[in-house]
């Protein structure tokens, strides 16, 4: 009996194993063989190799070194927009967590509703408008325009309160005894007990920000200000003939985003999952 | 010391007023970035929707309710509907292909054996990926004459380009966009099944595949339901992929709304009529946002 369920269990794993396999390769195909022409000399991508027979990195140090595309340009604008949208929403969203979890105030409800619902709008349906007011006001083409839109999120205050709100009453009662204030309550107390949120708030809004396409692509025209992710698609419209280094730029871009899904799994999936429960 | 009396009672006042204003002054970066960027901007739809508009999006002419009213025109405009359709085929195809993905990456990596938890690496990965980058990855294994699924088949087929293929081919990328989160919140719905429930069933004489479709299926159907709301909003939100494998052709088969959309403001300039659009995407949202609000109450089990 025993050895006859162990054998099934052996067996249904083997079978597992054998299934997983092409469902693996299925999700894995598209980046290996990204990495795959982007090593590639140009003949062998026009003679339908699948497998360089050389790893050649030409396309990396074109796409690096060529003037005209200034991607190294594009890559520092994706940093210093994704971190200070970043920064800027563990600021704010902070903020309006400790005042909707630890402060007793007039129309709480009203506003915490008002927050929440704003998840409710998706943001293809506001982008005409915000275009429209960028434009009014003389901010197209700027940092301006890819960071302010972005410096709070329902679901990072959401978040940070729910986590706040499992502290202990008595820590805030306790600390308002003492005389401290608010303010000082949530950056020397609050702030560092709460890493694990921030961490994952974090990881989760560079990331999107990293990864963000249509809203740059609206209020950027010139190469000063472009992001990377509008930078690999100008690679093909610029020369659709070199696909090498078309697929170099792909992989540039992809592994800062790997980088976080690697070293803050954890984080990641935990801003991912706070992200996705609406209300 | 009169003077300090007199100074004090403002103070006073101050700190009153200080203290009692403060809890708004904790939400005001936010309220500000909210109003500015999207309360704002959501009004402003709504109003624009009801104008036409110069090149530079001024609202110029009050048309609603006349007989150039821009969601009057949108449904007398058969390319609307054919849009709408596109639209929904597309949704569906993501929402049920997508969620399909997540249950047999979850079911297949579920027990531990040689090389699970690298698969279950590999079926999170795309929740990272930007759809821009996937975009053109899928460009080179589309490619007619130097890409990867051509070669393979021994074919010359223009993916994007040849109209049996193309929302196939946006539907494929889609699907693999959201395989990650679809695997990460099925397989979070496995792990809280009760062992018990199998234990039972095991007990009963079940095999396998009856403890799939009897015990784990009903279990996770919340799970399940969730996913494919959430699979639908994203869905409906798809433009990356449209705007760099298809631009919505060819003769709209891909042609799916925030692209409509995306075309009238910035291609066509005409603001209203796009912000007619949007407010008719917002709409659509919000009744799936319902639905799901009132089934969770509920709950889907069984």
């Amino acid at each position: 009996m025993h050895i006859a369920t162990r054998k099934r269990r052996v067996l249904h794993n083997a079978g597992r194993f054998v299934l997983n396999m092409p469902l693996m390769l299925l999700i894995l195909v598209p980046l290996l063989y990204t990495v795959s022409i982007s090593v590639m000399p140009p003949d062998e991508i026009y003679g339908n190799h699948l497998i360089p027979t050389s790893v050649k990195f030409t396309n990396y140090i074109q796409a690096f070194t060529n003037p005209y595309y200034n991607f190294p340009r594009m890559i520092f604008n994706s940093f210093i927009v994704s971190t200070t949208v970043m920064l800027g929403q563990m600021v704010t969203c902070s903020l309006a967590a400790f005042a909707f979890s630890f402060l007793q105030f007039k129309g709480k409800k009203v506003l915490f509703i008002a927050v929440l619902a704003t998840m409710m709008v998706p943001g293809e349906v506001t982008i005409i408008a915000n275009y429209l007011t960028m434009a009014q006001w003389g901010w197209l083409d700027s940092y301006r325009a890819l960071v302010f839109p972005f410096l709070t999120s329902a679901m990072g205050i959401f978040l940070l309160r729910q986590y706040y709100l499992t502290f202990a009453k008595e820590l805030y009662e306790a600390a308002k005894l003492d005389g401290c204030s608010n303010i000082r309550f949530l950056a020397s107390i609050v702030v560092p007990l709460s890493r694990p949120a921030l961490g994952a708030l974090g990881a989760y809004v560079f990331l999107n920000t990293w990864n963000q396409y249509m809203w740059p692509l609206l209020v950027t025209n010139s190469r000063e200000f472009r992001t990377v992710q509008i930078g690999i698609s100008m690679l093909y419209d610029i020369d659709a003939v070199s696909l090498g280094l078309m697929m170099a730029g792909v992989v540039i871009v992809i592994v800062p985003s790997l980088s976080i899904f690697v070293f803050m799994n954890k984080q990641l999936i935990n801003g991912l999952m706070a992200g996705a429960v609406k209300g | 010391m009169k003077d300090s009396v007199k100074t004090n009672i403002p103070t006073l006042r101050k700190k009153k007023f200080l203290s009692l204003s403060e809890p708004y002054l904790f939400l005001l970066p936010a309220l500000i970035i909210f109003g500015l960027f999207l309360y704002y901007p959501f009004l402003r739809t709504i109003f624009l929707s009801m104008f036409l508009t110069n090149k530079t999006g001024k609202a110029k002419i009050f048309v609603a309710f006349t007989a150039n009213d821009n969601y009057l025109t949108l449904f007398k405009d058969p390319s609307f509907w054919s849009s709408v359709a596109v639209t929904f085929k597309f949704v569906i195809a993501v929402a049920l292909g997508g969620l399909l993905v997540g249950l047999t990456s979850s079911l297949l990596t579920e027990k531990k054996y040689l090389g699970s938890s690298f698969s279950a690496a590999v079926y999170a990965m795309p929740i990272a990926i930007a759809s821009a980058a996937a975009s053109m990855a899928f460009k080179m294994i589309l490619h007619p004459t130097n890409g990867l699924l051509n070669h393979l088949m021994g074919t010359q087929i223009n993916f994007t380009g040849d109209s049996r293929y193309a929302l196939a081919s946006v539907v494929g990328l889609t699907i693999w966009l959201t395989s990650g989160i679809n695997f990460i919140f099925i397989s979070a719905g496995l792990r809280n099944v009760p062992g018990e429930l199998y234990d039972s069933a095991s007990v009963d004489g079940a095999g396998y595949w009856r403890k799939v479709f009897s015990v784990t299926l009903p279990s996770i159907s919340p799970t399940l339901f969730f996913q494919i709301i959430i699979n639908i909003i994203g869905a409906f939100q798809s433009f990356s992929q449209i705007k760099l494998l298809t631009e919505g052709g060819p003769g709209n088969t891909t042609n799916v709304m925030v692209w409509s959309i995306y075309k009238d403001a910035f291609r066509n300039f005409r603001f209203g009529a796009a912000a007619a659009r949007s407010v008719i995407l917002f709409l659509i949202v919000m009744v799936i946002t319902i639905i799901q609000f009132r089934f969770e109450k509920k709950g889907v089990n069984y």
